[in-house]
């Protein structure tokens, strides 16, 4: 009965062998033009978007969540997006914001991922499109809106609200006793022990985002005092100097620098993460200043060996987290400006951001949108549930902040004194009042 | 030899093994190195495919190059030609190749530039060399529109001097457009990179943030895990002198071939990679159907063998099926001889025993024939001489009786009798029949019975009385004299409500039997042939015929003996049980609800108890006279008074009459051989009953004391047959006239007819009541004994159906005496006639005639 079974078996396969044989042979007619023509031409749409530098087996899932919406908006709109990237290879080279202001300026492109300097100035020039048309707009928090309001016009919209904090090696805090700081008195102490402790510099820095711990100290109470429109109206108005503003946080950074808590040289010439990451990820550095993404991401910080938290950034009202608006921007003029701007329609909905935060783990600028954080950015995200945060932009200010102070920074890095650091916030403030 | 053929068969089937082992090596090998040649072939002509992709591409860059510089120098002699050449400059458009063009008058360190603004050469470097058809290039630079490009300066002659030189700003974007959109279906990656700065100044669309493009050759280096020093070195080595690279390395963990590939004599290269297997796509193509063929070829080979394989699997199972089943019919044709062999020497044996066996009280009663003849006038030699010829002529009786009951069961002709029956009846005729020849023998032979529930069952009475004769003459014939013989019936856990299980031991301390002898002693036609046995006459059938019984009847027999210990004999049967109604009833209307037990072993109040079980009545025990004294005076009323007479003696049957009302029976239960119970029994109201206690015999006790007759030992009434007459049919002259002296000793008269048909005639031509019973024998000639039977039977006469008919036959069997009551006769009795068991019928019969 066995046997019958398997020869029943043996024969059902011979017969399926036979039978793809024969399939095999069967003839294909062929045509006669061997060419295959190609439909309709393809539609093209520019992306000019910073390149991260890669490892070359890390995940970057900032770059795969955002690939991930413009994949949606390809499907949906049948176009081929075609990415350009620029990222300076030193100091000397022009930065990402230069380049991408040439660009803009030059219509080079259809698309721009834009930081919240550039986002001002060329909204400021015209040179972006309004956005406030888009289906997609309706979505955003009202923050959002405002700081990408330039002259009345929505001219970007961010796939994430960025959010900088400190990002601290909990382990290294836990061995020398230290709470984690709330105050810049409480951080110098905490870098007193840390340097005593045979850390010399207990801060990771390069020369974009030291202006973090200014922006922290100089808009705490402008920003969470009630009293947000008026002060930035007496600024706008010149009633207000951004220089008083402004000094507690450099002197605060003249401290650190003093102090050696901060190598200057290093910082003054290095890169974002690039400079101080291999120390941080190695728990030679307790304190690094970063932003939320770089918490998600193994290309950043998203994987380390020891305990890591993301805090808000020393101040009178204790830790605050600073949050600049990126952008993605439509050029006004660029060739492919409808199809760029529907592109970006798709990129920022609903739909897309749900994708995008989920797979980030980020902040959504839709009010539509929640996911959860990764741990150790909880500390961070309970501060900006609660409300407590400062811009790092703001379009409503006539003096743009984000790209000037980091600017001004670097002069200070440079050997200038707060002085001269706030000489030049009045220059630029003096500046805009003349402007309008 | 067989080990040795073993050996032979299996290294015929390894080296059947390794063959198509080697077979499939080489097949393997030479399958594998086509593959390589194959891989090997696509690979070279693939990387030449490369090669000359990229040299296209080279040739393609290097052409706009060209026209580039011969664009520029076409400017310059426009220049050269114009009256204002600043003019020219300013009136001049940036597009999408050159971004601007710029001017500086020789002399002057500052020029002017088409987008209005001043230029100067700061910040352009030339010193790098490169020249296109001899205009310099500039190194890459990010230009003001944020884009890659370069610079070629040319001079701008007229008549042979120069006026100044011409700047063009070209960028890399214009090259992009006229480089594939992809090669190797898009799996090519393809930068461009300036020599000098080695920074990529022109990345593949679509690569960027997906692929993580690369922003110069330590990224790219880095980024893909090129840590080779050696490659490095080399490809600097290359860079530096402008010659092609190509090398294999993994990118992200993919086989790839990693390009740099001069162009414009080394001022730029193209710089990538493309996947090994995109570049050895047919390659593989042809790899994978090779893969494809073989692996068919080899399913289909396989599948054969498979095939093959199961097919002779299954012929040789049929084949070993087949030798099995010869060797099967072989081994039981052998055995089959054996057995007839055997069988032919046990039946010749047999005769041989039989021969001497039925010689020699043959012998006896001719011996002792022609003894009496001469010793006729002595009455005390013919008195010991017909003894002796009537234990010869009954030996011999016995030896005939067993020869036909084994022929019978042989031949499968048995049935039983399936009828009601008391198993005290069985017991006590047994009894009645052991008892003597054991107190011949000086033997003690008890009968014990305990747990049966139930006394009336269904079966063969006469074949149970056979098993338990059988097996009891053995152990009395077996055991010497003074030997102990028991018979132990054992009411067992029964299985089902409706029968009774039944184990019954029959135990000796006798010669006992050899292993040897266990084994044969159900055969038939063996017997124990020793010293011992031959003592004991036998047929050596008896137990042949008792195992066949007990099977029939659905039971089991083993024996367990040793020699000089005894055998022990267990025979277990389960007997349908039989509701007996009247017996409860019994009880009930004598009033009898609770009666006493004293004395006697615990294990035979027990078996009273389960006895008495199902006849509603209680059965109190006490160990002795005086615990039941207490309880009598204790106020329990008992209706009867059971004493163990061994256990409790004359004392306490006195004891107890004396305190019990007269009306109360006392009944001593007693062995078969009780002595000194004369005294007990003179006893108001007392009497005895013999062991095993069964309530049938009490019941009939009870109801002889209540009706008044007498205990003691019953008297040998026989019946007698004295002035009785009997009309006999017998055809046989002999047997009618012993039959007719026989009867005229006892007093009676005989009146012959010589066949069925005479004796009915004979019998209706009577006067009723002439006779007072007809002897029948059953073949005649004319008419047999059952058509006569049926044919007085069937008389229209009064005495008709009441007249005694007696079957009178040679034919002995149960079913000849079941055929002789169906043909009307009222009772049956074997030939050679015993008188006494005549009279015996006789008797019951009449007593039967006096009931109705």
């Amino acid at each position: 009965m066995k046997n019958i079974r398997g020869q029943r078996w043996v024969s059902a396969c011979l017969a399926a062998l036979t039978v793809v044989s024969l399939a095999g042979c069967g003839g294909h007619e062929d045509p006669k033009n061997l060419i295959r023509q190609d439909g309709e031409e393809e539609r093209v749409v520019n992306l000019f978007s910073p390149m991260e530098k890669t490892d070359p087996d890390a995940e970057n899932v900032a770059r795969t969540a955002s690939d991930l919406t413009v994949a949606m908006a390809e499907e949906a709109l049948n176009v081929t997006m075609v990415y350009r990237t620029y990222t300076a290879e030193n100091e000397q080279d022009k930065t990402y914001d230069e380049v991408c202001m040439d660009r803009a300026r030059n219509n080079m492109d259809d698309l721009y991922l834009l930081n919240p300097d550039t986002i001002l100035a060329l909204g400021a020039e015209g040179k972006l499109m309004d956005l406030s048309g888009l289906d997609s707009a309706k979505n955003l928090r009202e923050i959002i809106r405002t700081a990408n309001t330039v002259d009345g016009k929505l001219v970007a919209i961010p796939q994430e609200v960025v959010a900088y904090g400190l990002f601290v090696n909990v382990e290294l805090f836990e061995r020398y006793h230290l709470a984690l700081p709330e105050t810049p008195e409480e951080f110098l102490e905490c870098c007193r022990v840390f340097q005593e402790n045979g850390i010399d510099t207990p801060i990771g820095a390069n020369r974009w985002w030291l202006e973090t711990f200014v922006f922290a100290q100089a808009y705490a109470d402008l920003y969470n005092g009630g009293n947000t429109q008026a002060e930035i109206a007496a600024l706008n108005s010149g009633k207000a100097r951004y220089s008083d503003y402004m000094r507690s946080g450099f002197e605060f950074l003249q401290t650190l620098i003093d102090r050696g808590y901060i190598d200057v040289e290093k910082a003054a010439a290095g890169e974002a993460i690039e400079t101080e990451g291999a120390d941080f990820l190695a728990g030679k550095t307790p304190i690094v200043m970063a932003y939320w993404g770089a918490a998600n991401t193994e290309t950043a910080y998203g994987k380390t060996d020891f305990e890591m938290k993301v805090i808000g950034f020393p101040s009178s009202r204790g830790q605050m987290p600073v949050m600049p608006m990126t952008g993605l921007a439509v050029g006004a003029d660029a060739e492919h400006r409808e199809d760029a701007a529907r592109v970006l329609d798709v990129m920022v909905s609903d739909e897309a951001l749900q994708v995008y935060s989920e797979t980030n783990r980020v902040i959504s600028p839709s009010k539509n949108v929640k996911v959860d954080c990764v741990p150790a950015l909880e500390p961070l995200n309970d501060r900006i549930e609660e409300g407590i945060y400062v811009l790092g932009s703001n379009a409503g200010m006539n003096v743009e902040q984000w790209g000037n102070t980091c600017l001004i920074v670097r002069r200070l890095l440079g050997g200038a004194s707060v002085e001269e650091c706030m000489a030049a916030f009045d220059e630029l403030q003096d500046a805009a009042l003349n402007k309008t | 030899m067989k080990e040795m053929s073993n050996k032979q068969k299996k290294w015929k089937g390894l080296s059947l093994l390794f063959s198509i082992i080697l077979i499939f090596c080489i097949f393997g090998a030479i399958v594998f190195s086509v593959s390589q040649k194959i891989s090997m072939e696509m690979s070279a002509s693939a990387i030449q495919n490369l090669s000359e992709s990229l040299d296209l591409i080279q040739s393609t860059i290097e052409a706009i190059l060209r026209s580039e510089a011969e664009f520029q120098e076409l400017i310059a002699q426009e220049i050269a030609q114009s009256d204002d050449p600043e003019e020219y400059i300013c009136g001049s458009k940036s597009n999408r190749t050159v971004a601007k063009i710029s001017l500086i008058l020789s002399g002057e360190t500052e020029g002017i530039s088409s987008t209005g603004e001043r230029f100067t050469e700061e910040g352009l470097d030339f010193s790098a060399g490169g020249t296109v058809i001899g205009l310099p290039v500039s190194r890459s630079y990010l230009n003001y529109m944020g884009t890659w490009s370069y610079t070629m300066k040319c001079p701008v002659e007229r008549d042979g001097r120069v006026l100044g030189t011409l700047y063009a700003e070209y960028v890399y974007d214009a090259i992009d457009q006229s480089l594939p959109d992809g090669f190797y279906n898009k799996q090519a990656s393809l930068y461009i990179m300036d020599a000098e700065s080695q920074r990529f100044v022109l990345k593949p669309k679509g690569m960027g943030q997906r692929s993580a493009g690369h922003l110069n050759l330590a990224d790219f280096y880095r980024a893909n895990n090129i840590q080779d020093q050696e490659i490095q070195a080399e490809v600097e080595d290359c860079l530096r002198t402008g010659q092609n690279v190509l090398f294999y390395h993994d990118i992200r963990e993919v086989h790839a071939l990693n390009y740099m590939w001069a162009v414009n004599g080394g001022t730029i290269f193209l710089v990538g990679y493309v996947p090994v297997e995109a570049i050895q796509q047919e390659g593989r193509t042809v790899n994978q159907n090779i893969i494809i063929v073989v692996v068919s070829l080899l399913t289909a080979f396989f599948l054969c063998i498979a095939l093959y394989y199961l097919n002779w699997r299954q012929q040789d199972k049929l084949r070993r099926e087949r030798e099995e089943e010869r060797r099967r019919y072989n081994q039981q044709l052998a055995e089959a001889l054996q057995a007839a062999q055997i069988a032919s020497e046990s039946k010749t044996t047999f005769l041989s025993n039989m021969s001497h066996d039925i010689r020699t009280p043959m012998n006896a009663v001719l011996g002792f024939t022609m003894l009496l003849d001469r010793d006729a006038e002595n009455p005390a030699k013919v008195r010991e001489y017909t003894k002796k010829i009537t234990a010869s002529g009954q030996h011999l009786l016995s030896l005939i009786n067993d020869i036909l009951d084994v022929s019978k069961i042989e031949s499968g002709k048995v049935a039983l009798n399936l009828e009601k029956f008391a198993l005290s009846d069985v017991v006590s005729s047994v009894d009645a029949i052991i008892q003597p020849m054991a107190k011949a023998k000086r033997q003690e032979f008890h009968v014990e019975v305990t747990g049966i529930h139930r006394e009336h069952l269904v079966g063969d009475e006469t074949r149970i009385n056979q098993i338990l004769i059988n097996l009891l003459s053995n152990a009395v014939k077996y055991t010497p004299v003074g030997g102990h013989i028991r018979l132990r019936m054992i009411g067992l856990k029964q299985r089902s409500s409706q029968y009774e299980h039944i184990r019954i031991e029959v135990e000796d301390d006798g010669y006992g039997m050899t292993p040897e002898y266990l084994k044969t002693i159900f055969d038939p036609f063996t017997r124990a042939e020793n010293s011992t046995t031959n003592k004991v006459q036998g047929t050596g059938l008896g137990m042949a015929i008792t195992k066949s019984i007990v099977e029939l009847m659905g039971g089991t027999i083993e024996v367990t003996s040793e020699v000089d210990r005894g055998s022990l004999f267990r025979v277990d049967l389960e007997l349908r049980v039989l509701e007996d109604a009247a017996d409860r009833q019994f009880w009930e209307q004598r009033g009898v609800s609770r009666i006493l037990a004293v004395g006697g072993s615990a294990e035979g109040r027990e078996s009273i108890l389960a006895l008495m079980q199902d006849t509603g009545v209680r059965l109190d025990t006490a160990s002795n006279a005086e615990r039941a004294l207490e309880q009598i005076r204790g106020g329990a009323e008992f209706q009867v008074v059971l004493l163990d007479w061994e256990g409790c003696g004359l004392p306490a049957a006195r004891l107890l009459r004396e305190n019990l009302p007269d009306t109360i029976p006392i009944v001593l239960l007693a062995e078969f051989d009780a002595e000194g119970m004369e005294k007990a029994l003179q006893l108001r109201g007392t009497d005895c009953l013999t062991k095993p206690f069964f309530v049938s015999a009490l019941r009939i006790k009870l109801e002889e004391l209540w009706s008044g007759k007498a205990c003691g030992p019953e008297a040998e009434e026989d019946g007698s047959l004295h002035g009785m007459r009997f009309l006999a049919a017998e055809d046989n002259e002999i047997n009618a006239e012993i039959l007719t002296e026989l009867l005229e000793i006892e007093g009676a008269s005989c009146e012959i007819a010589a066949n069925g048909q005479l004796a009915v005639e004979r019998f209706r031509c009577s006067e009723p009541g002439e006779f007072d019973a007809i002897l029948m024998d059953v073949q005649m000639p004319v008419m047999n004994g059952h058509e006569a039977a049926r044919a007085i039977r069937s008389m229209d006469r009064e005495d008709a159906g009441r007249v005694p008919i007696i079957a009178m036959t040679a034919n002995a069997f149960a079913e000849d005496e079941k055929a002789a009551l169906d043909a009307g006769m009222d009772a049956h009795v074997p030939k050679p006639l015993n008188m006494e068991q005549l009279k015996k019928v006789i008797r019951q019969l009449g007593e039967r005639k006096e009931s109705l």
